[in-house]
């Protein structure tokens, strides 16, 4: 006999659920081990459940290891670089979309071949340059460079804006308007779902970003949450006695705020990833 | 398209545009940000092939060697095996990465209560760093009393001696799984994009006309999401490409005995440890000419499976 429907159903939802957990399960299982204390953690048989909540790691992990210091380079690195950038591509995207000029696309090219040259093989390069500038270990020297990044940014934008009707531009240019202020009034409010799926991908991408900072961004004062998190991994006792859960607390912290933005915004994520309204 | 929806207006407001052209709002608009692409992406990708020219350990001048760094990559034993190592790096990690995608998007392609937090769970691994989960994954693989060994104990299985990133043999697929794991969530999204478009009622033609399990995600689905198969790839791709320095920098350096020698660590080797700058230019080529080559590969492959019935 056929198995009944419903059965089937809930087989599959079982299946679904089980699947959803395994995977989120090593980062779970990082977070309990956050909070266990360092007994249970060195136990010989794994441990999944904290058997006491040790949340004053979470406060250690933060003072001893991360720093506010570095917390606030990381904030400062993802908002000027992602809010540069975006600027640079909401005004070039909205040029190459509805401007009329010589080298138009010429320039549309140019931002779409580099959309197949992975950063990977020019950031030695980009080292080189940024260090002729005399801007390695300094703010703009993290920034600049990951700013300029617009290949991507650039033809979202142009994707999106050429899609708006023309009429409102003819229009408005007919009453006198501006290309600035129909920028301001037009093109960034309506722009907004675009801009969403921009930032989903952007902020994402440069709170996670190592390599870069690495070679750009290495001295104390300038160096970001991804690059203490990689010293944890590399086995660094950050010259104290930090204990093991406090390494996990400090990893957690550096994790949760992308995790809960990521949620959020995940629709969004999709769009742009898929350069269109496509759901 | 939607960009077709602007198309029949342009006859009309030809008129008035034809003798207004935007050269100064453009140049105000698009040249800031075309001044800094030049800067610190255009000039990177034409310095990349220039630098490799030239010897240059950041002081001074760069020296004039011709083709000395290709010449000394050709005898370099770490070049063989570092592009070797890659090309197994992607290759395990791209084809699991399309395939499990896949199957989880079909698992979860459908509508339940609490639907939204099971996805979620799905989604989570995607927004963690790589710093963070070679944290995570450290804390799993650890040797002896690691959750992992624990696991391979409790199934039979002996768990590699030196643990599973300084054995040989299984570091590789080790720092795999761990960048197969951040990757899945957007392949996984990507795919549930793709099969939503596809109509609910051509599969259940297929159910009717008999047609199985496999013959309707061989037949059905599969050429159904063809076209995000290949981004899903090319995605990939560059996902497993970067995170070849970031999980061997943190996790392996490399080891054991060149195990994990990816090429682009291998690149952050010359330049940062060794100060050979040109020479880490020419093998920047390199990693380029592979990229390109596998997208040209990837791009081939698709042309393959979509002329198949």
């Amino acid at each position: 006999m056929r198995v009944s429907k419903r059965t089937r159903r809930a087989t599959r939802i079982f299946f679904a659920t089980l699947v959803g957990v395994v995977l989120a399960g090593p980062l779970l299982y990082l977070i309990a081990g956050s909070l266990m204390s360092s007994a249970q953690v060195d136990a010989a048989t794994p441990q999944f459940i904290p058997s006491s909540l040790h949340l004053d790691d979470y406060v250690n992990g933060w003072n001893l290891v991360l720093q506010a210091r570095t917390f606030l380079n990381s904030v400062i690195f993802v908002v000027f670089a992602v809010g540069i950038q975006w600027a640079l591509c909401i005004t070039g995207g909205l040029a190459v979309a509805k401007m009329r000029f010589r080298g138009r696309s010429a320039i549309t090219s140019m931002f779409a071949v580099s959309l197949f040259i992975p950063v990977v093989t020019t950031v030695i390069p980009t080292f080189v340059v940024t260090n002729q500038f005399g801007l390695i270990d300094t703010y703009p020297g993290l920034i600049i460079p990951i700013a300029a990044q617009t290949g991507f940014g650039t033809l979202l934008f142009r994707q999106y804006i050429i899609t708006m009707p023309q009429e409102l531009f003819d229009a408005a240019r007919m009453d006198g308007a501006g290309w600035w202020l129909l920028l301001r009034r037009l093109v960034v409010p309506l722009a907004r779902p675009a801009t969403a799926a921009y930032l989903a991908i952007s902020v994402i991408t440069a709170w996670n970003m190592y390599l870069w900072p690495l070679l750009a961004a290495n001295a104390p004062h300038v160096e970001v949450l991804s690059e203490v998190v990689a010293a944890i991994g590399q086995g660094d006792n950050f010259g104290y006695n930090v204990t093991q859960p406090q390494l996990y607390a400090a990893t957690v912290i550096t994790v949760i705020p992308m995790v809960l933005a990521f949620l959020l915004v995940q629709p969004a994520f999709v769009r742009g990833l898929t350069g269109s309204g496509v759901e | 398209m939607p960009g077709m929806l602007a198309e029949p207006t342009v006859a009309l407001s030809r008129l008035h545009r034809r003798r207004r052209r935007d050269e100064g709002a453009a140049l105000f608009m698009l040249g800031p940000n075309v001044a800094l692409f030049t800067v610190f992406v255009g000039v990177p990708i034409l310095g990349a092939f220039a630098l490799s020219f030239f010897a240059w350990d950041l002081n001074g001048s760069p020296t004039w060697v011709g083709l000395a760094n290709f010449t000394a990559m050709v005898n370099d034993p770490l070049v063989s095996i570092s592009v070797k190592n890659t090309l197994y790096f992607v290759a395990m990690g791209v084809l699991p990465t399309v395939f499990i995608a896949l199957g989880l998007a079909l698992l979860i392609n459908f509508q339940f209560r609490g639907i939204t937090i099971v996805r979620s769970l799905y989604l989570v691994p995607a927004a963690v760093s790589l710093a963070a989960s070679a944290v995570i994954w450290q804390y799993i693989y650890a040797p002896k009393f690691g959750l992992l060994s624990f696991l391979f104990d409790k199934l039979g299985l002996t768990p590699p001696s030196d643990g599973f990133l300084f054995t040989p043999g299984w570091a590789l697929p080790s720092l795999d799984v761990v960048c197969i794991w951040t990757t899945l969530p957007i392949a996984v999204l990507l795919y549930l994009a793709a099969l939503q478009r596809i109509p609910e009622s051509v599969i259940e033609a297929a159910m009717l006309d008999g047609a199985g399990w496999f013959r309707r995600v061989r037949y059905v689905i599969w050429p159904g999401v063809s076209d995000m198969t290949l981004l899903v790839a090319i995605i990939s791709l560059i996902a497993f490409t970067a995170s070849g320095f970031d999980l061997v920098n943190i996790l392996t350096k490399g080891q054991p005995i060149y195990g994990t020698e990816t090429l682009i660590y291998y690149i952050y080797y010359s330049a940062v440890v060794n100060s050979e700058w040109g020479y880490a230019a020419a093998l920047s080529v390199l990693q380029f000419l592979m990229i390109v080559g596998i997208l040209a590969l990837l791009a081939g492959a698709r042309r393959f499976l979509v002329r198949r019935p």
